[in-house]
């Protein structure tokens, strides 16, 4: 019972929910991008939905199945074939073994989750079966797949087919609004540079990964009469260093930092996170710590609600 | 016990899931102690909430799971534990001294020249500054098992690299700033190397994954290249 890999794509690892309680010894989240479209494409396999699945970024990989199972596909729209005739995002698909399941052109998104009705054969680390790519640790040999690479599977099963509810296919379009809240260091930063940031537009660096994304687009400043002192890093934290150019922490950063941050991602809105790409374009809504409270309930009972559909 | 008192404690919303409380005291031992019982006073009144207690050297940074929080009282509630709290001498708060053996020597050393030339001393000065005193372990953080260290010699603070090196082994100590500290796996970075460790500071399967807590002491203990090449081939 096995997964192999013809091709890797460019960056393709095992993710679930990602590690919590750990960043106080210097572990990161690690986890996946968009845990939202992770966890729709384990609900359309009957998984508990923080189950780990395969992450598949920018240019996806070939892979050969060598069990009959059930599979979906969620987040990052691909082109997407099995056995040369194609299949589609938001349905549960059956596989026999021997099929070939291939990622071609990326249409939306940057990052799609394969999800199997299975387990991965792997050891947990630090309590989950994610990636830290950038330290090495937990998922198939602490690192991204290669071609060649025989990932073996267990507890597979074949269930019935699904099909996600129209309202839960997320679309992405290369260009987005991010909301976000007030920042630990807010308050040094200047005004012109709290109106360029509010009010101009930035593009994702090429530079971006799952450590951080970088932007470009107008630089900002901040007084630097205080030193900063290094504190806790979190998810979505937007960091300004010299250069002025934001950085957004995401699931493998450092876990202390020492750059002021202009603002942070509201949690509602981390997963979109997952899904930009360089060169999309994005501007920032400021909204009150309740707002975003509220998203993020309403977000929560909107997931609910598929669940007990 | 070298506890500060009354130590005036400002909480700030960093985004929409956690707070950092920054402490205006010194840093040192006695801070450190209150930030990691503090950390354990926030778990305990807030069971199932927190995902997340992050010490630094002046701050503490609690991340909620922010479905479950009372939104509305949030504030009184936390402000309530930080003035309740009395620092309390923590299971963890056992500081041990524990040796790191390092060579010095130059195939493990590949910066230990220029920070010598900047620093104005002779390399088995800067060695010598370098293992003659105890470092506390403020907390760890940045890469697993890293260990954020203080204490180090004045004589020895440099600047950072201009240009960051793409890979430094794990293993390798550096000094940039007024810090010194040993990278525990291989990484980018930007510090000066001055030598190296044979043995894991971060090492996942083990039972203790980390070769320290904070509160421990750190001591660099200088050994010969054979010395290294008996220790790390013991590691595998």
């Amino acid at each position: 019972m096995s997964l192999r890999f013809i091709k890797a794509g460019m960056q393709t690892s095992i993710q679930d929910a990602g590690r919590i309680g750990f960043m106080h010894q210097g572990i990161a989240r690690s986890g996946a991008m968009d845990p939202l479209s992770l966890q729709l494409a384990n609900w359309l396999v009957s998984n508990p939905l923080n189950q780990a699945a395969i992450e598949i970024t920018l240019v996806g990989p070939t892979i050969e199945f060598n069990q009959n199972l059930s599979i979906a596909i969620c987040g990052a729209e691909f082109e997407l074939t099995l056995n040369d005739e194609p299949i589609f995002n938001h349905e549960t698909i059956n596989v026999k073994t021997g099929d070939i399941l291939e990622f071609r052109r990326l249409r939306h998104g940057a990052r799609a989750y394969l999800a199997i009705s299975g387990k991965f054969n792997i050891k947990s680390v630090f309590e989950s079966l994610s990636t830290h790519l950038t330290a090495g640790l937990g998922g198939y040999e602490g690192r991204q797949l290669k071609a060649n690479d025989v990932v073996e599977l267990h507890s597979t099963k074949e269930i019935s087919g699904r099909s996600l509810p129209e309202a839960y296919r997320q679309s992405f379009t290369g260009s987005y609004q991010l909301r976000c809240c007030h920042g630990l260091e807010t308050e040094r930063f200047v005004r012109e540079s709290l109106d360029a940031f509010y009010h101009s537009t930035y593009k994702v660096s090429n530079d971006s990964n799952r450590m951080g994304l970088r932007l470009e687009g107008q630089p900002l400043s901040c007084n630097t009469e205080k030193d900063i002192v290094s504190s806790g890093l979190i998810q979505g934290s937007i960091q300004v260093p010299p250069s002025g150019l934001p950085i957004i922490s995401s699931v493998d950063g450092q876990t202390i930092g020492g750059y002021p941050r202009i603002a942070n991602v509201i949690s509602s809105d981390l997963n979109i996170l997952g899904q930009l790409k360089p060169g999309d374009k994005m501007s920032w809504l400021l909204v009150s710590r309740d707002k975003a409270w509220q998203h993020l309930q309403q977000k929560q009972a909107f997931l609910n609600k598929l669940l007990l559909s | 016990m070298n506890v500060p008192e009354n130590i005036k404690t400002n909480i700030e919303w960093n985004g929409d899931s956690a707070v950092t409380l920054s402490f205006e005291t010194k840093t040192g031992e006695g801070l450190t102690r209150h930030i990691l019982s503090l950390a354990e006073e926030f778990k305990s009144a807030f069971p199932g909430m927190i995902s997340e207690a992050i010490p630094a050297y002046q701050s503490l940074t609690i991340c909620f799971n922010a479905l479950l929080i009372e939104t509305d009282t949030i504030d009184a509630s936390l402000r309530q534990v930080v003035d309740n709290h009395i620092t309390r001498n923590i299971r963890t708060a056992a500081s041990r001294l524990i040796e790191i053996p390092v060579c010095y020597q130059d195939a493990y050393a590949p910066d230990l020249e220029s920070l010598a030339d900047y620093c104005k001393l002779s390399p088995a000065v800067v060695i010598e500054q370098h293992t003659q005193k105890d470092y506390l372990v403020n907390m760890l953080g940045f890469l697993p098992g890293f260990l954020y260290l203080s204490g180090l010699s004045e004589q020895l603070h440099c600047p950072r690299k201009e240009t960051p090196s793409l890979k430094v082994v794990a293993g390798s100590v550096g000094i940039g700033g007024n810090q010194t500290g040993v990278y525990p796996v291989d990484s980018p970075g930007g510090w000066y190397i001055i030598g190296q460790t044979p043995i894991a500071i971060f090492n996942p399967d083990a039972k203790e994954p980390f070769i320290a807590q904070p509160l421990d002491k750190i001591r660099f203990v200088p050994i010969a290249v054979e010395k290294f090449e008996q220790l790390k081939s013991e590691q595998t």
